[in-house]
């Protein structure tokens, strides 16, 4: 047996635990909306010709099916918090780089709390990047997963704890003691009635991470910790809306380009798999838009920056990302040749979604169903 | 340096640009020859402009930084910390405002080019992967068609050290002080024993208790800015002497650079190859050595768990046994060795005027770029190349 299969058999072994927590009602359009967004990927190491070989899935699998955005200009700060906070709002935010900011105008989840009167469990953000802190939009759950591990391990390693040893018990032990006591301290979010706070809901999730922890392989990648989060909220409480963010691609800021790349291979596993899975439920899949976008790509190489190191210059190489739309909200799969803005995915899932994202700046992109 | 002199400039020069100023001054002792000689023959001709042509250089930039929310710096203000630089980074005129920014700076380098002895003397670059990569295609694709292979006739691996050693100790240009001659940065100590007291060698293992109390400190930061700031200025005045040892330790600029690398990020504290690149890219930008070696090497596999805390010794706490990873560190020393090179080129001291050796450890042959008629000169040695011709060869060069 090899850990991915073991991976998969984690939502039947978590299902019973889950059966009594109610599911997310349904918009009454029953659209759903699941937004992945990937940090920093070069064009060169992806859509390109030499980059290919990196995303076999989402160049073959997905592009065939959606409608594709080549060039995805991102015209804002190129960070991630603001970056995210620009998809999200539909205009460009210019706010503390570390999350300690809220956005500045209303996200994709404000709008559908307020038009639509969605409930605590109806909005989740499940991400590896520790910025993407509860400030991303008051009243979702935030769930920073890669960001509980890293929690376990440093008070491990540092002595702040009985524990001693990074041995899969002990972590899975401390994992469980800062959900427990110091989830809020670490970023994470919690509406006062989500569902999260039901001790069956938080032993889901402990469940999970059991599971993951204890794969025959021991984890090294947050995403895939992330991806198995995700999925379960999705499959169990099958939210309007749900964004995931992978940033494995990110060990490049510490200059190891193997690992980057192996971190684009992963986020491309993750996407397609993601998408198998929307697939795979009935209920889901004729209702779910899947949004893939990376936030950015990152210098080029010989630039002052240190190239793939970073992602600060303002150059096409930084500022040329991606995006691809699947699911019902694509009326014909097709390649969109001409440059649309980040901005302009908001309120063009929006309108899909029935709700109006009235402050934001982008324009609605007519290839996608409104 | 009395920065005194200056006084009168920092009141004229745009805003952002004074904390950085003050810096250097504070800094001064610390800089490398080179550094000081281009401060101050930059500063000399910035105030001996006309008022109009100082208009002319500045007001673009002075207009874009009067549309921007800037951090509160007084006169006095020293360097940029990480809130400050988050503050212009999400301006919503960063862009123009840095492209701005090097539009002066190529300016006031053209202008000041001239000034620099040693701008068109004969330098090199060696960057050498280490032996046991598993190699199955031709590398440095990228590279390649700028420069030419040639065949050696043994493998670097018997005759790499000596080479050094004998340049290491050439005779440097009249004028030139010790410190811009020959520089090694190196994961693991390959060259550094063969380059002789002169040299300054940085290795990643050597400096190993300095990491670790570098990565102690970083990872009790809070998560805030202000306590990133913060640890980064209790490192700034840390004493570094007896962690670096001599060599590095009593050499006062080469232990500011140490510690200015371990705190700049980069994956300097995190793998050795990273520490390798930007090292070798820093002390081109800041030393300018006649002579770099850049020695990559194999790093091991992350280890699970304490792998996701990147900030981290991967030995600590952790019972996974250590595995090295060659395939990846053969990626990684491909591209970073790339890069070194890309540095270089950015900087006019080594543009047509470098000759840049790209080998691996086991592998007979040499990837050389540089200006043509010396690549020509190289291969117009006859047949494989010996390690005594080639070494021969790069010293007549150098003492050219």
């Amino acid at each position: 047996m090899t850990r991915r299969t073991v991976l998969r058999l984690i939502p039947a072994a978590v299902a019973a635990r889950l059966s009594g927590v109610a599911r997310a009602r349904p918009l009454a359009s029953g659209k759903r909306l699941v937004l992945v967004t990937i940090g920093g990927i070069r064009r060169q190491e992806s859509f390109s010709t030499q980059g290919a070989v990196n995303i076999p899935h989402l160049m073959n699998d997905l592009l065939p099916q959606s409608v594709f955005y080549p060039y995805t200009a991102n015209e804002g700060v190129t960070s991630h918090f603001n970056t995210i906070s620009s998809v999200l709002t539909g205009s460009w935010e210019h706010v503390d780089d570390w999350g300690s900011q809220k956005p500045t105008r209303p996200t994709l989840f404000h709008y559908l709390q307020t038009q639509q009167h969605t409930r605590p469990n109806d909005t989740w953000v499940v991400t590896s990047n520790k910025q993407l802190t509860a400030n991303i939009s008051p009243g979702v759950n935030v769930i920073l997963s890669k960001q509980l591990l890293v929690e376990a391990v440093e008070r491990i390693i540092q002595g702040q704890t009985h524990r001693r040893q990074l041995e899969r018990d002990q972590i899975l032990e401390e994992m469980r003691s800062v959900i427990d006591t110091d989830y809020e301290r670490i970023g994470w979010g919690v509406p006062s009635a989500s569902s999260f706070q039901d001790p069956e809901v938080k032993q889901t999730f402990i469940t999970a991470i059991s599971n993951f922890i204890h794969g025959p392989d021991a984890p090294t990648s947050g995403d895939e910790l992330t991806f198995l989060v995700g999925r379960e909220v999705l499959d169990r409480l099958a939210p309007s809306m749900l964004m995931m963010n992978f940033s494995d691609v990110e060990v490049a800021h510490s200059g190891s380009y193997s690992l980057h790349v192996g971190g684009i291979r992963r986020s491309d596993l993750l996407c397609h798999r993601l998408w198998e899975f929307i697939q795979s439920r009935p209920e889901l899949k004729a209702t779910t838009t899947l949004v893939i976008m990376n936030e950015f790509g990152r210098d080029p190489d010989g630039s002052s920056t240190n190239g793939f190191f970073n992602h600060r210059t303002n150059t096409e190489c930084c500022r040329m990302a991606w995006s691809m739309v699947l699911g019902p909200a694509v009326r014909k799969p097709q390649v969109v040749e001409n440059t649309i803005r980040q901005v302009d995915m908001a309120p063009t899932i929006g309108s899909w979604m029935g709700i109006e994202c009235e402050k934001s700046e982008g324009r609605p992109l007519p290839e996608l169903s409104s | 340096m009395d920065p005194g002199v200056y006084k009168e400039l920092l009141s004229r020069v745009p805003r952002t640009f004074v904390p950085s100023l003050n810096e250097q001054f504070r800094r001064w002792d610390y800089l490398f020859p080179t550094a000081q000689r281009t401060l101050k023959a930059q500063l000399d001709w910035l105030a001996a402009l006309s008022a109009p042509e100082f208009q002319k250089l500045f007001t673009p930039l002075l207009e874009i930084e009067s549309r921007m929310e800037l951090p509160k710096w007084q006169p006095q203000s020293v360097g940029i910390g990480m809130q400050d630089a988050g503050m212009l980074a999400r301006s919503p005129h960063y862009g123009v405002w840095r492209a701005e920014v090097a539009k002066v700076f190529t300016q006031v380098d053209e202008a000041t080019a001239g000034l620099n002895p040693f701008a068109r003397i004969p330098r090199l670059v060696v960057c050498s992967l280490p032996p046991g990569l598993p190699i199955k295609s031709e590398l440095w694709p990228d590279l390649a068609p700028r420069g030419k292979w040639l065949a050696l006739a043994e493998l670097p691996l018997k005759w790499e050290r000596s080479m050094v050693a004998v340049l290491a100790h050439r005779r440097l240009p009249a004028g030139m002080e010790e410190v811009e001659g020959t520089w090694i940065v190196e994961c693991a100590p390959r060259f550094s024993p063969a380059a002789g007291p002169g040299a300054v060698a940085i290795s990643w293992d050597a400096l190993a208790p300095a990491r670790r109390v570098f990565l102690s400190r970083l990872n009790a930061i809070q998560r805030d800015l202000k306590s990133a700031d913060q640890t980064a200025e209790d490192l700034g005045k840390m004493d570094l002497a007896g962690l670096l040892g001599p060599g590095l330790g009593d050499r006062p600029r080469v232990r500011e650079f140490i510690r200015k690398l371990l705190l700049s990020g980069n994956g300097s504290l995190v793998f050795d190859n990273s520490f390798t690149e930007w090292g070798a890219a820093e002390a081109l930008l800041e030393a300018k050595p006649q002579m770099l070696v850049a020695g990559f090497g194999i790093r091991p596999k992350l280890k699970p768990f304490s792998s996701t805390v990147l900030f981290e010794d991967q030995h600590r706490n952790n019972p996974t046994p250590d595995e090295d990873d060659p395939a990846g560190s053969l990626i990684d020393g491909q591209m970073l060795s790339q890069y070194v090179y890309y540095s270089s080129e950015r900087d006019a001291c080594y543009q047509d005027h470098a000759l840049t050796l790209f080998m691996c450890a086991d592998v007979p042959r040499l990837l050389v770029l540089g200006p043509k008629e010396l690549v020509a000169g190289l291969n117009a040695l006859l047949g494989p190349i010996a390690s005594g011709d080639l070494t021969n060869f790069l010293l007549k060069w150098l003492e050219s």
